[in-house]
């Protein structure tokens, strides 16, 4: 029998990093936890990964923009972007996609794969209205 | 005791579109004309060191192993040269460099080169080239850019401090102002506040690049090179050259977060503010005490972020002294007299080099009629890399 799972479509989420030790939370993951030093560990080989955990969802709309000058790799004229804060107090940054955008307002962020830039696809955060 | 370190030659080449010209050429261009205004052209071998600063050789020019060419050009060989690359302050970390070869007593004469050659790709190319410096995932990855850092940072501060676009497009005008008496200035076009804002086509000449940051709030992609040449001022070798040394009395620098966003206020530049209190500390000055500065306003807004972190004004007051144009030539603190990044121009690796440049042309006296500060004293260089996450402050005075 074939198994079909092979062909399923790798996930899209973008992961914060949870300090097994004192459960601090970061998005990027640092190689150290500022708070209790505990080493991280990608391979899994020493130490055990830290936990990570899918950022998604409710989040606030801290500021915005909208580019005219576009870097390479897109063919349209202005794209829009921000840097928000999630309930648990961690912050990314990545496209907005808002009518009238308002710093402060309510939006939820989702993740998308993007081929605009030069290399391979990358996850990029969307950013819409709630 | 370590020894004093000053400056006693300057080059500079004018910024521009220079993209028919080699890289490492325009760098020994500014090399020559520094060891000429040194008085050791003939002499050049009294170089004892080279650094030399640049950021995208290897991504822009395909060309890797700087140093060795520019040193090989200059005929300097077997000089020792290291390449420094740290994003857009990679020149102001040169100089830091030098100046510890110095003060270690491990050279007594070292020149600083900074160079680059943006205008050989497109702008869009060139654009995000420097985005590189942003996080990979997290901030690159994302489609983000230095303009899109520019004018989020540009947006939070307008609306916090009641800052308007008119206050941004005044501090245009004044770095249009002096850029166009200044002969090695990218952009040497005056510019009025009814063209680029008041008018009903205002809009038209000055649009929006990110917003709510415009044309005239955004430095252009600039070709250039500068050169400074350090001496050890308590070595006998100090007598060799032609100008009396404009001495670094302060120099500091210092880091902050890679990802902007995780900067608990995102309108601290943290690194701007320990850079510039350990440069002033080692010169034993307080904000008061300098007479003007070049600012890293790759975004106008920086201009007036920078020196509130820098000390000049308390946060937020900046634009007020931007309202009563204390920051030209003739007023109380003249900021940017080069023209500064926004109209001087920014080719990222040589900024911080020219910044030094144009401290030493003011100190000496020698800037252009109607461009030179009245008496200055001590010049402040705040040369900022990444989106302020490796700033370094240099202090040069006049002895």
């Amino acid at each position: 029998m074939i198994d079909f799972s092979v062909y399923e479509t790798k996930q899209l989420e973008i992961y914060a990093y949870r300090c097994p030790e004192c459960r601090a939370e970061y998005y990027p993951a640092p190689m150290l936890c500022a708070k209790c030093h505990c080493r991280r560990d990608p391979s899994g080989i020493v130490h055990k990964d830290w936990d990570p955990f899918p950022l998604e969802g409710a989040c606030t709309l801290l500021t915005w923009t909208r580019v005219w000058a576009l870097p390479e790799g897109y063919d349209r004229p202005c794209e829009m972007f921000g840097i928000v804060e999630f309930p648990n107090g961690l912050r990314a940054a990545g496209r907005l996609e808002a009518a009238s955008p308002v710093m402060g307002m309510a939006l939820v962020a989702r993740v998308e794969e993007s081929t605009e830039r030069p290399g391979p696809p990358a996850k990029v955060f969307v950013f819409s209205e709630a | 005791m370590a020894p004093r370190v000053g400056i006693v030659g300057i080059g500079h080449i004018k910024f521009g579109n220079l993209s028919e010209y080699d890289l490492v050429d325009i760098m020994a261009y500014t090399a020559t004309d520094a060891l000429r205004d040194a008085g050791i052209l003939a002499d050049r071998r009294m170089v004892d060191q080279l650094f030399v600063a640049n950021m995208g050789g290897g991504v822009i020019n395909h060309q890797t192993g700087i140093a060795s060419a520019l040193v090989s050009r200059l005929g300097l060989e077997p000089t020792p040269a290291e390449l420094v690359e740290n994003g857009p302050a990679s020149g102001g970390s040169a100089i830091k460099l030098g100046y510890m070869a110095v003060a270690s007593g491990m050279a007594d004469v070292v020149m600083v080169v900074g160079g680059e050659t943006m205008r050989k790709v497109t702008g869009w190319k060139a654009t995000d080239f420097v985005a590189t410096l942003g996080h990979p995932e997290a901030e690159y990855g994302m489609g983000l850019t230095l303009p899109a850092f520019g004018a989020m940072f540009a947006r939070l501060y307008m609306e916090r401090y009641g800052v308007t676009e008119r206050d941004l497009a005044l501090v245009a005008v004044k770095d249009h102002a002096n850029a166009a008496r200044n002969k090695y200035a990218h952009v040497q076009e005056p510019c009025t506040i009814e063209a680029i804002h008041e008018s009903p086509d205002a809009h038209v000449v000055n649009n929006y690049v990110a917003e709510p940051l415009r044309l005239y709030s955004v430095c252009p992609v600039s070709d250039g090179a500068a050169t400074v040449i350090l001496v050890n001022m308590d070595s006998p070798k100090a007598a060799a050259f032609r100008h009396p040394p404009i001495r670094i009395a302060g120099l500091g620098s210092a880091t902050d977060t890679h990802c902007v966003h995780n900067r608990k206020d995102p309108l601290h530049l943290d690194a701007v503010r320990l850079s510039a209190e350990k440069a002033l500390a080692m010169a034993k000055l307080t904000p008061q005490d300098i007479s003007f500065a070049e600012l890293h306003d790759a975004f106008v807004v920086l201009e007036l972020a920078i020196a509130e972190e820098v000390g000049f004004y308390p946060r937020g007051k900046a634009v007020e002294a931007v309202r009563r144009n204390e920051n030209a030539i003739d007023g109380k603190l003249p900021l940017n007299t080069s023209g500064g990044l926004k109209a001087k121009g920014h080719p990222v690796g040589a900024t911080g080099v020219s910044q030094v440049v144009e401290l030493v042309r003011q100190l000496r006296g020698k800037a252009e009629p109607g461009r030179q500060v009245k008496n200055p004293r001590y010049g402040m260089a705040v040369n900022f890399g990444g989106f302020g996450n490796n700033v370094v402050a240099i202090i040069c005075a006049k002895e």
